[in-house]
C-alpha cells in the first residue's frame, strides 16, 4: 500500500523512527491562546465564582453560556439525527458516506453542551439531581432528560468507530453484532428525543410571555426552534466536511454536499414562511418597521438565516461549488446563532431593563470548550475511520528506490 | 382540591394608602434571616422585601406567592413549591442553581447569590416556618400601622374587597386577585398600579403556557414513533422487493 510505503520510506531516510515535534503554526497558536484563556476562565468560574467570571445579574440570569453554549450548541448539533434518520429510516443511502461525520459532530456538540452545563449551574456537583428529583411540569426537566438520553444514544451510535479499532476480533465482532441489532431502535429513539428537545429548548421561553419581545414570543416557539435547527445542523455538517476535505485529506463526493444544500433551501424557506405567517397571525407585523435595536437584530437574523442563504442556494453555481457552499453554510450558522442569542438575550433586554454584555471570561470559556470539540473532531477524523482518506502525499524524495523483487 | 385547604391558605394584604415608609418590615425581615441591617433600594439576596418610594407613595416589594407559580413549574428538580398553607417555599437542598426560576418569574422576584461559590436562590417564603407555628410573618408583625396584614386568603380578599368598596379613594382593583391567575399577596392603592411601578402581567396562570407544549410530548412520541416505524417498514420493504426483483432477473437471465 502507498500509505505503508510512505512510512517505510520515512524510516529508510531517517535511519530510525523520526521524532517530530509539533510545528508552531498560526492555527496552533490560536488554539493555544484560546485554551490559555479558557483555563483562566475555568479558574475564575470555579475558584472565584459567578461574579468574577460573568456579567450575569438578577434581571439577566441567563447569558452567553446558555444562549451560545446550550441553545446554539444543541441546535447546531441537529445534523446527526437528521442524517441518521435519512439513511436508516428513509433509506437515503446517498448520505451514508457523511453519516459518521454528522453523528460525530452531534456527539461532540452535546459533549460541549454538557461541559458548558457545569459552568452554567450554580451548584454543578448536583448536576445529577434531575435523575432522581422529578418535576414533570418543568420544560427544563424534559430538556435535561432528553439531553441525557440523546447523548447516550449518540455515544452508542458513534461507538463502532472506536470499537472497530479494538485489536481483539471476537470482542469487536460481539459488540458490533449487538450494535447492529439495536441500531434501528437507537436511530428512532434519537430522532424522537432530538425532535422533542430541540423544540423544548424554545419551549423554555414560553414562560416569558409579556417580557420576550413580540417579534419572537409566539406559542409556536417550540416549532420555530425545531424548524430552524435542522437546516442549521445540516449547514454545520457541510462546513465540517468541507474542512475535512480541504485540510485533513478526506475524500468525499462533493455532490453529496450539493444534495444536502438542495434540502437546506426548502427547509429554510419553510421556516421563513412559518415565521411570516406567525407574525401576521399574532398581529405583530407593526414591530417589523419600528426603529429600535430589537427590530434591527430581527432583520439581521432573518437576512442571515433565511434571505441571503435562499438567494445563494438558488444559484446553481453556489450549490455545485464546495467553497461557496461552505460560506453559505457559514452564513446560515451565523443567522442561526443570531436567532438563538436574540431569543435568549437581546429580546429580553428591554423588559429586564439591564444591558448585558458578556464578560471576556464568558466568551473564553465557551470558545475553549468549542475549540476542544473541534480539536477532538480533528483527531477523530485523522485516527478513526470517519471519512475515507486520500493516500498521503509523499513528503520525502528518495534518490534510490528501495530494492524490489 | 379541598376547600378546607383553600380556607387555611395564608395570604398578605398590603394597603399602600396606609404605608408610612418606616421600613420596619425590611428590618424585621433582615433580622429574622440574619442579613446585614443596611437598607437596600431593590430586592437582593439579602433583602427579600424592600419599600420603594414612588412620589409620596411607598410600595413594598416581595414575592407574590402566586397560586400557580411560574417558578415552581419551571424548577426542574421541584425545589420551589406552592404549599397548601399559602407560601411558595424553596428547598435549597434540591436546587442545582440553573436559575430558570429567575427567568420564569413574571414579577422578577427571585434573587441569586452571585457573589458566592455555592450560590442559592433567595426569595421571601412568607415566613412559612413561623406561620406553621401559628405566628404571623415577621414583616406583618413589625408593621406599626397595619399597612400589611395577614390572614387566611379568603378573609384577606374579603377585607381588601370591603376596603376598596367602602372608600371611594381606592382604585377599584385588588392587585393580585387575577394577576397571573391570582396570588397570595395583595395590594390595594389610591393611585393606579402602573404609576407605582407594578408590572402589567398576563391574567392567566403562567404554567399553562408551558404545560401545553409539554402536553405534546406523549403525542410526539406516539405519533412520531408510529410514523418513523412506518417509514422504516416502507424502506425495508422496498429494499427487499428490489432484492427479490434482482434475484428473479438474474435467474431468468441464467435460465
Amino acid at each position: 500500500m502507498t500509505g505503508l510505503g510512505a512510512i517505510g520510506i520515512e524510516k529508510t531516510v531517517a535511519g530510525k523512527p523520526a521524532v517530530r515535534f509539533p510545528q508552531i503554526s498560526f492555527w496552533r497558536t490560536v488554539v493555544a491562546l484560546i485554551f490559555a484563556a479558557g483555563i483562566y476562565s475555568m479558574y475564575a468560574r470555579f475558584a472565584l465564582g459567578f461574579q468574577a467570571s460573568t456579567n450575569l445579574t438578577d434581571p439577566q440570569p441567563w447569558g452567553l453560556w446558555v444562549g451560545l453554549g446550550t441553545l446554539c450548541g444543541v441546535g447546531l448539533s441537529a445534523g446527526g439525527f437528521a442524517i441518521a434518520a435519512s439513511v436508516y429510516l428513509l433509506g437515503l443511502e446517498r448520505y451514508r458516506p457523511i453519516l459518521r461525520t454528522s453523528v460525530l459532530i452531534s456527539f461532540l456538540g452535546y459533549s460541549t453542551v454538557m461541559i458548558g452545563m457545569l459552568y452554567e449551574l450554580g451548584l454543578p456537583w448536583r448536576i445529577w439531581h434531575p435523575i432522581v428529583m422529578w418535576n414533570r411540569h418543568s420544560v427544563l426537566f424534559e430538556v435535561s432528560w432528553c439531553v441525557m438520553l440523546y447523548s447516550t444514544v449518540l455515544a452508542l451510535e458513534f461507538s463502532p468507530a472506536l470499537i472497530e479499532k479494538i485489536p481483539f476480533v471476537r470482542v469487536r465482532e460481539m459488540y458490533l453484532r449487538w450494535h447492529h441489532s439495536i441500531l434501528i431502535a437507537l436511530v428512532m429513539a434519537g430522532t424522537l428525543l432530538s425532535s422533542m428537545h430541540q423544540s423544548f429548548l424554545g419551549g423554555l421561553y414560553l414562560i416569558t410571555k409579556g417580557r420576550l419581545d413580540p417579534l419572537w414570543y409566539t406559542p409556536y416557539l417550540t416549532t420555530m426552534f425545531y424548524l430552524s435547527a435542522i437546516p442549521a445542523g445540516l449547514a454545520v455538517t457541510i462546513m465540517a466536511i468541507y474542512l475535512c476535505v480541504r485540510s485533513l485529506n478526506a475524500r468525499v463526493d462533493m455532490s453529496i454536499l450539493s444534495d444536502v444544500s438542495r434540502v437546506i433551501g426548502p427547509l429554510l424557506a419553510m421556516y421563513g414562511v412559518f415565521r411570516v405567517v406567525d407574525l401576521v397571525n399574532r398581529d405583530a407585523t407593526r414591530y417589523l418597521w419600528m426603529w429600535r435595536e430589537e427590530t434591527l437584530l430581527f432583520w439581521l437574523e432573518i437576512a442571515l438565516l433565511v434571505m441571503i442563504p435562499l438567494v445563494l442556494l438558488n444559484q446553481e453555481k453556489v450549490r455545485n461549488n464546495p467553497l461557496f457552499l461552505y460560506w453559505t453554510s457559514a452564513v446560515i450558522v451565523m443567522g442561526f446563532m443570531t436567532n438563538r442569542l436574540n431569543v435568549s438575550i437581546t429580546a429580553l433586554q428591554s423588559s429586564s431593563a439591564v444591558y448585558y454584555t458578556p464578560k471576556w471570561t464568558e466568551f473564553a470559556a465557551t470558545f475553549a470548550t468549542i475549540t476542544a470539540a473541534v480539536v477532538a473532531f480533528r483527531y477523530a477524523v485523522v485516527y478513526l475511520d470517519i471519512l475515507p482518506k486520500n493516500p498521503p502525499a509523499q513528503r520525502w524524495i528518495v534518490a534510490t528506490p528501495p530494492a524490489e523483487a | 382540591m379541598a376547600t378546607a385547604e383553600a380556607i387555611q391558605s395564608r395570604a398578605i394584604l398590603v394597603d399602600i394608602t396606609k404605608c408610612i415608609g418606616c421600613r420596619n418590615c425590611e428590618q424585621a425581615c433582615k433580622e429574622i434571616h440574619g442579613f446585614p441591617k443596611a437598607t437596600e433600594a431593590k430586592l437582593s439576596a439579602t433583602a427579600l422585601t424592600v419599600v420603594e418610594e414612588h412620589g409620596d407613595h411607598y410600595v413594598r416589594k416581595m414575592c407574590m406567592h402566586c397560586q400557580d407559580p411560574a417558578c415552581a413549574s419551571a424548577c426542574l428538580v421541584g425545589a420551589l413549591k406552592k404549599t397548601d398553607a399559602g407560601p411558595v417555599t424553596y428547598d435549597g437542598t434540591k436546587c442545582i442553581g440553573c436559575r430558570y426560576c429567575l427567568v420564569a418569574c413574571p414579577f422578577s422576584v427571585p434573587r441569586y447569590e452571585w457573589n458566592k461559590l455555592a450560590p442559592y436562590v433567595k426569595k421571601c417564603d412568607m415566613c412559612a416556618a413561623r406561620q406553621a407555628k401559628g405566628e404571623v410573618p415577621a414583616c406583618v408583625e413589625a408593621c406599626p400601622v397595619q399597612a400589611s396584614i395577614s390572614g387566611s386568603r379568603n378573609e384577606i380578599m374579603d377585607e381588601a374587597m370591603r376596603r376598596i368598596l367602602s372608600d371611594s379613594k381606592y382604585v377599584k382593583h385588588i392587585y393580585g386577585s387575577d394577576e397571573v391567575g391570582g396570588t397570595s399577596v395583595f395590594f390595594i392603592s389610591d393611585v393606579s398600579f402602573e404609576k407605582l411601578g407594578f408590572d402589567t402581567v398576563p391574567k392567566q396562570a403562567m404554567p399553562i403556557l408551558t404545560a401545553n407544549a409539554l402536553g405534546d410530548g406523549p403525542t410526539v412520541i406516539l405519533v412520531g414513533g408510529a410514523l418513523l416505524s412506518g417509514l422504516y417498514w416502507i424502506t425495508q420493504r422496498r429494499a427487499l422487493v428490489a432484492l427479490a426483483e434482482a434475484r428473479e432477473k438474474s435467474t431468468k437471465e441464467r435460465g
